[in-house]
């Protein structure tokens, strides 16, 4: 299983009001940490909602389709997204299946992330806390079917 | 036989790999027809190895030793000169020498390994060229050597190194209370967390903070440190002596030095223990103290042949930042406080990037344990060996290893709590270098999730593993001088039994005490969390070069100061001195600065520079803040008198303040801006502006610093402001995200009354921002920012497109004078030629104020910066560029606070945060969003 990087604003929507609920900001301040990841192979996509989706979807198609004379391409990738991102995720998947001619194929795992917050205190005398919340990921994994 | 043709086959031979055999020369014939496992006959299959043969027959006819001296043993070596002998002789003698059958596995085997072998040696690179003379001719580009961004992605760089070790580390040595209680008037609480902070006073965390003179704040700044306590060995204990480490940018250390001196009353000198032995390298050193960016570049150098001339007899004592002979430790008699400057005492790298977790792993190996059995008396390390009589000493070394370990399974740094501290004791990192350069990558079964690294990303590394023998000075001193030099470990390496084997010192083998800090990166703001995360390495002295090249042979790139700064542009983190205008070393900064810029100006001949003058730019190579500060208070004083409906007129000021708030048609309020613009233009004749505002001008000088304490220049750092602030900065209404900022009931709405209380707390202040640009443009040193007329945002939300506003051109009054001049001088010379170079020499009244005159450049005191242009000027920016991080440009800046709160406040909600971005050689307006990250 796969581990995601945070991207953008995609992590973190729902938990941010319980944690401020419960904690003064006044005394402190929320920091959120990067989420443990795996280091990356070179057919892994992260989505991000920053950078514009049809970049995102380009890449995506050059790997798959190697360079000039098809080489280097790779069989099969893996798209992860996380939080918000789920989302373009599976537009990605999706466009690059519809534009294939029926010669890819997916298949969506999902899972679930450990993101740690960190709380800064505003006062000398407390201690700085850690929070674990919970965020959900898909892994997608596009290949091809029919050898080329 | 012929011995030459035995040397000749022995020479193909030398560089083979054993087990390789070549298909011509004299095995050509058994090889090439029945290669069997390197081509030995098959009687002797049973009873010895593969390489072991070719070896043996290898050193048999090199040897050249006509009989056989023992024929069980040789058999095979014997054999193949019988049949060489034969092959010469003809074909008939190597038919006996056919294998009657062969193994399949062995034999696949050994053409395996050869196979390897063969595509390790040619996949390979063994030439000295480049890394972009690997490339096939058409993916090379002219452009490579110096712009690696040109490089295919898989050649650039990713880890960055950089060499911190001119930073100065003052050391505070006393009790804890003590320490606290003298430094407590140096720092606020309002700008963060102190010394005291629970975390950091522990010795987990470093911490960072901003120094101003005793009870000055929020004036005075002296500048920002870092510091870490050392860890204590028995918790709870107040009244044992603590010791603290404050790192500071050299430019700083003066000031904050003295300041702590003060308030600790260490003024007793302590007499210099260690008798300064190098009188030859003095001079050189002392000369290298008298310029600061000398000095660093001095330094850097001296520390990288510190490690190279490691020989015994030339210790080198002094260092580059002061006089060997003065005193670098004081003692205070009343709080028993002693202040040491560790100054070059220790070496500071600093590894930024994805991949640094890797290359400090591959790197740093931590350091063998001696056992009872193994011979230590020779050793010179006996601190260590003592320390490894002690178990919990070896428990406490063996959990920080499996620490350290640990790392190598984080990829980014900046999964690990900021300001985490680990101590190791580590081998010397010259024995396991690499053969070649090159890069390492993280490898992925390190990486398994597994608990223990859960738990170090959770809780971070426990106090006790912070403690490293780095913070003991009479070990550090001891392993300082007992560095094996680099040509003795050589020597040794060339000694070595098997070339390139790894080399065991045993006992011998250095250890050293190092301390490992992570850097947070980017902390503040939305985006890029985490950004330019890594670790700082600290070594004792005289070991810089042995960690650098190790490093650098796993794939660290350097980087100098100017990546430095471009880094802290990035990360959108103040660079120090440059954007720090309230501390002293700011102001001289800026001053050099101007000076630079301005040389540099004048070098260019007047057709080729431009003239700042017309461009309505009035101060293009330094930041007037004080007057900046001055005129938007005076600016929002005068508004506050007249009400403002009625624009009253007159003054100009209350006209632009109109043309703001009022909100005119386009047409109007065009025609109003050049009616100013040409106003302004007649109004700022020198005579008339020098008649009128001279008296106050000449005293605002900004960088005089010499005023009454009360006007000095403030930034504001008072955390809750900020916060305030930047909150008030975005545009929340109407946002779908505006609902997460409702709740935060600590958040006062943008109302005159809450700005007022701000500016109250804060006159004159100036606030530190950071701005994105919307579209097109990349702002440079001494940008501009102005504030958008309301028809700017009329433009904007019918063209989303629209680029921005252009200034109008100013009339340049100094341009006639110039040339006045000009013709003046001439007559002056044609009437009488001998006259004039006297005249020039003496430094007559008109000499002088030609001088002072430069073509395209304002002469005399500026007039009001604010309402000089179309556009109200807000601030200035400090560093900009366009940011290859983001992929837009990007600034960081000053505005005033006032000015600020001015804006904001007459802003609509929507667009509120926008501004007007102009850089000095330009008369074209950028948009850009204005964001407080706190």
């Amino acid at each position: 299983m796969l581990l995601i990087r945070a991207h953008s604003m995609a992590e973190n929507r729902e938990p941010r009001g319980a944690v401020e609920a419960e904690l003064d900001p006044v005394e402190y301040t929320l920091r959120k940490r990067l989420p443990h990841r795996l280091p990356r192979r070179p057919n892994d996509i992260y989505v991000n909602m920053k950078t514009d989706f049809k970049a995102q979807l380009a890449r995506c198609q050059k790997l798959l389709d190697g360079g000039a004379r098809g080489q280097n391409s790779c069989t099969e990738i893996y798209i992860h997204g996380l939080g918000l991102a789920i989302n373009r995720a599976i537009n990605i998947a999706l466009q690059l299946q519809a534009g294939s001619f029926g010669s890819l194929q997916v298949a969506a795992n999902t899972s679930t992330v450990e993101l740690v917050d960190e709380l800064e205190p505003e006062t000398d005398t407390r201690e700085p806390l850690t929070r674990i919340r919970n965020n959900s990921a898909i892994h997608i994994r596009v290949f091809r079917v029919t050898p080329k | 036989m012929s011995n030459a043709k035995e040397r000749k086959h022995a020479k193909k031979m030398r560089n083979q790999p054993t087990n390789v055999t070549l298909s011509s020369g004299f095995v050509a014939d058994r090889g090439g027809k029945h290669p069997n496992g390197g081509g030995k006959p098959f009687q002797a299959q049973k009873h010895e190895p593969d390489s072991g043969t070719s070896r043996q027959r290898q050193t048999k006819m090199t040897q050249h030793s006509p009989p056989e001296p023992d024929v069980n043993e040789q058999s095979s070596s014997k054999v193949m000169f019988k049949k060489k002998g034969g092959w010469k002789a003809g074909p008939e003698g190597t038919s006996q020498e056919i294998p009657k059958y062969i193994t399949a596995s062995t034999f696949a085997q050994a053409r395996a390994a050869e196979i390897s072998a063969m595509l390790k040696a040619v996949t390979q690179k063994s030439s000295n060229s480049l890394v972009f003379q690997t490339l096939p001719r058409h993916m090379r580009r002219r452009a490579m050597s110096h712009n690696v961004k040109r490089l295919p992605r898989r050649l650039q760089e990713i880890a960055q190194k950089e060499d911190l070790s001119y930073y100065c580390c003052l050391e505070l040595k006393g009790k804890e209370e003590e320490i606290l209680k003298a430094l407590s008037p140096m720092c606020s609480i309002d700008t963060g967390l102190t010394f005291a902070a629970v975390h950091c006073l522990s010795g987990k965390r470093q911490g960072s903070l901003l120094l101003y003179r005793a009870n000055k704040y929020p004036r005075e700044m002296l500048g920002p440190v870092t510091f870490i306590w050392k860890s204590e060995r028995t918790s709870g204990d107040t009244s044992e002596s603590r010791q603290l480490w404050i790192w500071i940018h050299p430019t700083l250390k003066q000031d904050i030095l003295e300041e702590i001196k003060a308030v600790c009353q260490c003024m007793e000198p302590i007499k210099p223990t260690v008798c300064i032995q190098d009188p030859v390298l003095s001079p050189s050193q002392e000369k290298s103290q008298t310029e600061l960016p000398e000095e660093k570049i001095g330094k850097k150098r001296k520390r990288k042949d510190d490690g190279e001339d490691g020989k015994p007899i030339k210790k080198v004592i002094g260092d580059g930042t002061r006089d060997p002979y003065q005193p670098y430790s004081w003692i205070s008699p009343a709080t028993g406080i002693i202040i040491s400057d560790l100054t070059m005492e220790m070496n500071r790298f600093r590894l930024i990037g994805p991949l640094a977790h890797a290359i400090l792993t591959e790197t740093l190996k931590a350091a063998s344990v001696h056992t009872e059995g193994e011979d230590t008396e020779k050793t010179p390390h006996c601190w260590w060996v003592e320390t490894c009589r002690n178990p919990d000493s070896v428990s406490l070394h063996h959990r920080q290893e499996a620490i350290f370990e640990l790392l190598g399974g984080v990829t980014s740094p900046a999964e690990i709590p900021a300001g985490t501290v680990l101590g190791l004791t580590v081998g010397d990192p010259r024995i396991n270098l690499p053969q070649k350069r090159s890069k390492i990558l993280p490898s992925p079964e390190k990486c398994q999730d597994n608990e223990k690294v859960r738990q170090l990303l959770l809780e971070g590394v426990p106090v006790e593993c912070t403690h490293s023998f780095i913070w003991n000075q009479a070990i550090c001193k001891s392993v300082t001088e007992n560095k094996i030099s680099d040509q003795d470990l050589n020597r040794k390496r060339s000694e070595l039994l098997v070339p390139g084997s790894q080399l065991v010192l045993g006992p011998q083998e250095s250890k050293i005490p190092i301390l490992l800090i992570q850097q947070p990166g980017k902390v503040t703001g939305d985006d890029r969390r985490g950004w330019g995360s890594g670790w700082d390495v600290l070594l004792p002295r005289g070991w810089g070069m042995a960690f650098w090249i190790p490093f650098i042979y796993r794939g660290a790139r350097v980087g100098g100061l100017k990546e430095a700064i471009v880094h802290s542009q990035y990360k959108r983190s103040p660079h120090i001195p440059g954007d720090f205008p309230d501390c002293p070393a700011g102001i001289l900064f800026a001053e050099e600065q101007a000076k630079n810029l301005l040389e540099k100006y004048q070098r260019r001949p007047p057709a080729k520079r431009p003239n700042y003058v017309k461009l309505g730019t009035l101060a293009p190579f330094c930041c007037p803040w004080q007057q900046l500060t001055r005129d938007w208070e005076s600016r929002v004083q005068v508004q506050g008198e007249s009400p403002v409906a009625s624009c009253p007129g007159g003054e100009e000021t209350d006209l632009r303040r109109g043309e703001v708030l009022c909100a005119p048609t386009p047409e109007k309020s065009h025609q109003l801006s050049d009616e100013v613009g040409t106003s302004l233009d007649d109004s700022s004749e020198p005579e008339g502006v020098m008649d009128t505002e001279c008296p106050a001008q000449a005293e605002t000088g900004w960088v005089t610093g010499q005023d009454a304490p009360g006007s000095l220049l403030c930034v504001l750092r008072s955390r809750q402001s900020l916060k305030q602030l930047s909150a008030w900065c975005g545009p929340s209404v109407g946002d779908s995200r505006a609902p997460r900022r409702a709740p935060s009931r600590w958040q006062q709405e943008l109302t005159r009354e809450a700005c007022q209380a701000i500016l109250d707390c804060f006159p004159r202040a100036l606030v530190w921002v950071s701005l994105s640009l919307l579209r097109k443009g990349s702002p440079k040193l001494h940008t501009m920012i102005c504030v958008p007329t309301k028809e700017d945002f009329l433009q904007l939300s019918r063209d989303r497109l629209y680029s921005g506003p252009l200034e109008s051109k100013h009339s340049d009054p100094f341009k006639s004078q110039i040339r006045k001049q000009k013709e003046k001088k001439k007559i002056e010379k044609r009437q009488n030629p001998g006259h004039a170079v006297s005249k020039g020499l003496a430094g007559g009244d008109p000499a002088a104020e030609h001088q002072a005159l430069t073509l395209g450049l304002w002469s005399g005191p500026l007039p009001a910066v604010t309402s000089h242009c179309s556009r109200v000027l807000l601030g200035f920016v400090t560093q900009g560029d366009f940011s290859m991080a983001v992929g837009c440009g990007e600034a960081l800046g000053f505005v005033s606070l006032t000015g600020l709160l001015d804006m904001l406040l007459s802003q609509p909600a929507a667009e509120r945060g926008l501004v007007l971005l102009r850089s000095p050689a330009s008369l074209q307006y950028r948009f850009a969003r204005i964001a407080i990250e706190v």
